[in-house]
């Protein structure tokens, strides 16, 4: 309808697209070498969480403050009811670097998706998640070899108790499950996730800049609904940008945990 | 005498963050299924110039992977 009224006043409304996400800062074209946008918001990511994780166990009292309170709050949500649950209170403690690192990085990096000016979730571009995402696959596989050895590594895969003429069809199963698409579905979630919501947000507010600026009173009207909207969906973010962070965690907990769990 | 560790909310056997993690994890073995089996029909479709063992391999596919889930944890 609205597209109809555009296009009979003449107005050109370009859709955002693939292309809102290549912001290059350094060089313009797609070499390995261009800084881009993302690129420089996961490095002030790293300086603002070692900033932030400095100065909140800095000074530590048995009465935290504001800042030793979040901090302490968050590593005690990820420590207890990911890593403690998930990997067991016998191993967990050696792979909470890891998880408060990978919670912590991809947090922050959502919620860069709508902090003014900044507003641009770093894991939009597939190659941040894909490097999350390898460090979770040869982590736990590590720790799977070394705990049961090579052959009994793919022995483990496949759970006891299967009746026997379905087993090697369940061995296939189980490997593809674990060396290919568990690494592809971990990164391709906190991925899809993050482009699908910024290019909504950018249909909004792009949607609600062009209405206001060049429609009649009725598209203006509508104009200001896509901009409500536009603020109702940047909160369903928010809640998208931690329940990512929350579920890539997870399942680097629950792929540890079943590396290192005993099956037979 | 030993105090037991503190208790999250989460500690009962059937429910927190291992159940919730595990509902996350089910759409690798779907794909698994869909992507192995599938791509053997494929394979199988091009090399006899049928074309309908695609299909099969598909239906088979998610068929065992619902069958693993069940039995990884569907099963007490």
């Amino acid at each position: 309808m609205s597209a109809l009224v555009l296009a009979a006043q003449g107005e050109g409304f370009t859709p955002p697209g693939k292309e809102d996400f290549w912001w290059p800062i350094l060089g313009s074209d797609t070499s390995a070498w261009t800084l881009t946008r993302p690129a420089v918001m996961a490095l002030l990511s790293v300086a603002l969480l070692a900033w932030f994780l400095l100065a909140a166990t800095r000074h530590r009292s048995i009465i935290p403050g504001k800042l030793q309170f979040v901090g302490e709050g968050a590593y005690g949500f990820v420590r207890e009811s990911i890593g403690r649950d998930l990997i067991g209170s016998k191993d967990f403690l050696r792979f909470m670097p890891l998880l408060f690192t990978q919670f912590s990085v991809i947090l922050l990096n959502n919620l860069f998706g709508i902090i003014p000016f900044v507003q641009y979730p770093t894991m939009s571009r597939y190659g941040f998640p894909v490097a999350l995402a390898a460090i979770t696959y040869f982590t736990f596989h590590a720790v799977g070899f070394r705990k049961k050895g090579f052959v009994g590594y793919f022995k483990d895969l496949v759970p006891p108790g299967l009746p026997g003429w379905i087993v090697p069809v369940i061995f296939v199963l189980e490997f593809v499950d674990k060396f290919i698409t568990r690494p592809l579905t971990l990164s391709l979630r906190l991925f899809a996730n993050m482009f699908a919501g910024h290019l909504l947000l950018l249909v909004f507010i792009l949607g609600a800049e062009h209405m206001l600026l060049t429609g009649g009173p009725a598209l203006k009207v509508a104009g200001v609904l896509s901009g409500v909207l536009a603020i109702v969906m940047t909160f369903f973010e928010l809640l998208v940008e931690v329940l990512q962070a929350y579920i890539f965690t997870l399942l680097t907990a629950l792929y540890i945990g079943g590396a290192l769990a005993e099956e037979h | 005498m030993v105090t037991p560790p503190p208790r999250t909310p989460y500690d009962d056997e059937h429910d927190g963050p291992l159940e919730e993690a595990r509902a996350w994890g089910v759409v690798s073995y779907l794909l698994a299924g869909l992507l192995t089996f599938g791509g053997l029909g494929l394979l199988a479709d091009h090399l006899l110039g049928t074309s309908w063992l695609v299909l099969v391999g598909l239906l088979t596919g998610v068929g065992l992977a619902f069958y693993l889930i069940w039995f990884r944890y569907g099963t007490p």
